[in-house]
């Protein structure tokens, strides 16, 4: 055991012709650390995983895992193992023989192998369906022996690539709880690439905000949910409004300058800009009037989301929404006035 | 309730029962216009040759109605007729592993490469059966002989110093069998590896197979049934052309196929040449019959 980090990258940098994927993006995996590359598509995530799984090649950089440098390795001489986002399961083979296959590779002997695929399948709750094929299973258990395959390998980093965005939303929480739970007793040290927000909050231990190439923030969960660097952060992470502002003078004017009824407890200096605030922190009502900011406006429309209403207003050219779970109801044309803190609000120019 | 209806057999009323007829003629009706053409240009050909090769033969006459197993006799005991079955059998056989082999080569090839080669590379392998077989046989004229083309390539090149001929050589037959057949074998094996995610060959790479064994335990498994069809359709091409072999081969190069078109056009010896179509038709089927016993798993992996 080195005391090296699971994963080193060391600026990578990888292009494709004009479009340069990966661009100078470094970052370390401490062992049994949980680390999540979120960002949309075409942000460089998947690049970046399949950079560390060896499928591409970097142009520039350094790889190392466990301290070792690899990206000179082809995959099968990493000590990676990927989850695919379609299982890549062998439908060819059976459960048990999926889960073997890298072990045979790995030439581990026979009674070892046995066990560890066991293990691996009770891991994931599939004992008993060792000798069924990938086509008679569901989805969310192709996903689980894909799980077991990787797991069985003990490798030193899991790689995962959007293994859940192909399931339905309830099997998808059920499995990332499982994954959460198999992190927890096992502490293995795993990279996860996803589009989902809520994914990444859930299970890692770090996230890296990956846009245009570049990771652009690399911190614990909350503290990318609470104090986002930028604004994409801001906006790509929780819901949230955008208020497109004009300050001139003490005003508050929307974007066709038309003054508007908000109320800033501390107004920024004079110029153009973007307010953003987290529906969830804006309030209606009786707890407005006490809010540090404050704007009236009328409502527009209302959905029901169940626990709550979801209101959106209109003030002039700016437009907010915020959730209102309430005994009151408000109809459209209504006018109210809304509020929030000014440590929920971020202000970006 | 329940108990009644479990122990007596349900009363079909009359428009149910109608509709059962209906579930049970329908699969033939909507094949029938297949099973039409099937039977009109293939099955009373077949049955009009089977009873040919049974007529008896006498000179000046294309055939004289009779039964006899005598063409049969011949065509079993006879040597040129039994060495021809041969070396049709072994042109085919290797023909068809050479096309198999360059197809599979090509087709991953245009499997693997990203997807805007693939139109070109297809169009590519089209080409031949735009031409007529004719055509090509030409351009083999072209290729072959001692002021052809692969002679003049191989001596500028310096890699022989005198011109050569391979025209008329069992070689240049080998190669113009291969060139027809490469293009179906090619599409057959693009069709069975279009079925393959290729996360699967990474997957395999992943998990610490390399290249040569990833292909033994994954691809080769998932392509099997592609190679047999592959495989068995090469052959029968092979096994039934006979232009190509006898316009690029040597004289002495007898196929069935070139025996059977001397005995219908040259010798006029209908009896004879249907007798020996037929047994090309046995040797076909039994063909067909050992690859596909071969393919023992006949159950879909993408259910």
């Amino acid at each position: 055991m080195t005391t090296a980090p699971a994963l080193e990258l060391d600026h990578i940098r990888r292009t494709y012709g004009l479009v340069t994927a990966v661009d100078d993006v470094s970052l370390t995996v401490a062992k049994g650390e949980f680390l999540t590359l979120l960002g949309p598509s075409g942000s460089g995530k998947t690049s970046t995983l399949r950079l560390i799984g060896g499928f591409e090649r970097p142009d520039s950089g350094e790889i190392r895992i466990n301290g070792r440098r690899v990206d000179h390795l082809p995959p099968y001489a990493r000590d990676t193992a990927t989850i695919f986002q379609t299982g890549a399961l062998f439908p060819h083979k059976t459960v048990a023989e999926n889960v073997v296959y890298g072990l045979k590779m790995h030439k581990i002997d026979k009674a070892e192998s046995e066990k560890r695929v066991k293990d691996a399948l009770a891991m994931v709750r599939l004992t008993g369906f060792e000798q069924r094929y990938p086509a008679q299973l569901s989805g969310g258990q192709k996903q689980r022996v894909a799980l077991a395959r990787s797991m069985a390998l003990r490798p030193a980093i899991l790689l995962f690539d959007e293994p859940l965005s192909a399931l339905d939303l309830s099997l998808r929480l059920q499995l990332r709880a499982e994954i959460k739970r198999l992190h927890d007793e096992l502490g293995f040290s795993a990279i996860y690439v996803t589009h989902d927000q809520s994914e990444a909050m859930a299970m890692s231990s770090r996230v890296a905000v990956m846009n245009k190439g570049h990771i652009v923030q690399i911190d614990k969960p909350d503290i990318i949910f609470h104090e986002p660097k930028s604004e994409f952060v801001f906006t790509f992470i929780g819901e949230s409004c955008c208020l497109p502002v004009t300050i001139r003078n003490g005003e508050v004017r929307d974007k066709s300058g038309e003054p508007v009824d908000l109320k800033l407890a501390r107004p920024p200096a004079a110029g153009e800009w973007r307010l953003y605030v987290r529906p969830s922190r804006v309030v209606m009502g009786e707890a407005a009037a006490a809010a540090e900011n404050r704007i009236a406006a009328n409502v527009a429309f209302a959905e029901f989301l169940g626990d709550v209403y979801r209101y959106h207003f209109k003030s002039g050219a700016l437009e907010l929404f915020c959730d209102y779970g309430g005994p009151e109801r408000f109809q459209p044309g209504d006018r109210c006035v809304v509020g929030w803190d000014s440590a929920h609000m971020s202000v970006f120019q | 309730m329940t108990a009644v209806t479990e122990t007596h057999a349900p009363v079909l009323t009359t428009e149910a029962r109608r509709a059962r007829r209906v579930e049970r003629l329908l699969p033939w009706a909507l094949m029938s216009p297949a099973l039409v053409i099937s039977i009109i240009f293939f099955g009373i050909p077949m049955l009009l040759m089977l009873r040919m090769s049974f007529n008896e033969h006498a000179p000046q006459r294309l055939y004289v109605p009779g039964f006899t197993a005598r063409h049969y006799v011949q065509l079993l005991t006879e040597e040129r007729f039994v060495n021809a079955v041969w070396t049709t059998m072994k042109l085919s056989l290797v023909a068809s592993l050479a096309t198999l082999i360059i197809g599979y080569a090509f087709a991953m090839l245009v499997w693997l490469k990203p997807a805007r080669w693939r139109l070109a590379f297809i169009g590519l392998a089209l080409c031949p059966l735009l031409i007529s077989e004719i055509s090509i046989i030409f351009g083999w004229w072209m290729f072959f002989p001692k002021n052809g083309l692969l002679s003049y390539a191989l001596t500028s090149a310096g890699i022989l110093s005198d011109k050569i001929s391979l025209m008329y050589t069992e070689f240049a037959a080998f190669v113009g069998l291969v060139y027809v057949t490469l293009p179906f074998c090619f599409f057959i094996l693009l069709s069975i590896l279009d079925g393959i995610d290729k996360r699967l060959i990474e997957a395999s790479g992943d998990l610490g197979a390399k290249p040569l064994t990833t292909f033994r335990e994954v691809l080769l498994p998932l392509t099997w049934t592609g190679i047999l069809v592959a495989f068995a359709q090469s052959f029968i091409w092979a096994m039934g052309t006979y232009a190509t072999p006898s316009a690029l081969g040597p004289d002495t190069l007898w196929t069935m196929g070139y025996l059977i078109q001397e005995q219908m056009l040259g010798k006029s010896n209908w009896p004879l040449a249907s007798a020996f179509s037929m047994i090309l038709v046995v040797a076909v089927a039994v063909v067909m019959m050992f690859t596909r016993s071969l393919n023992a798993r006949r159950t879909s992996f993408h259910a």
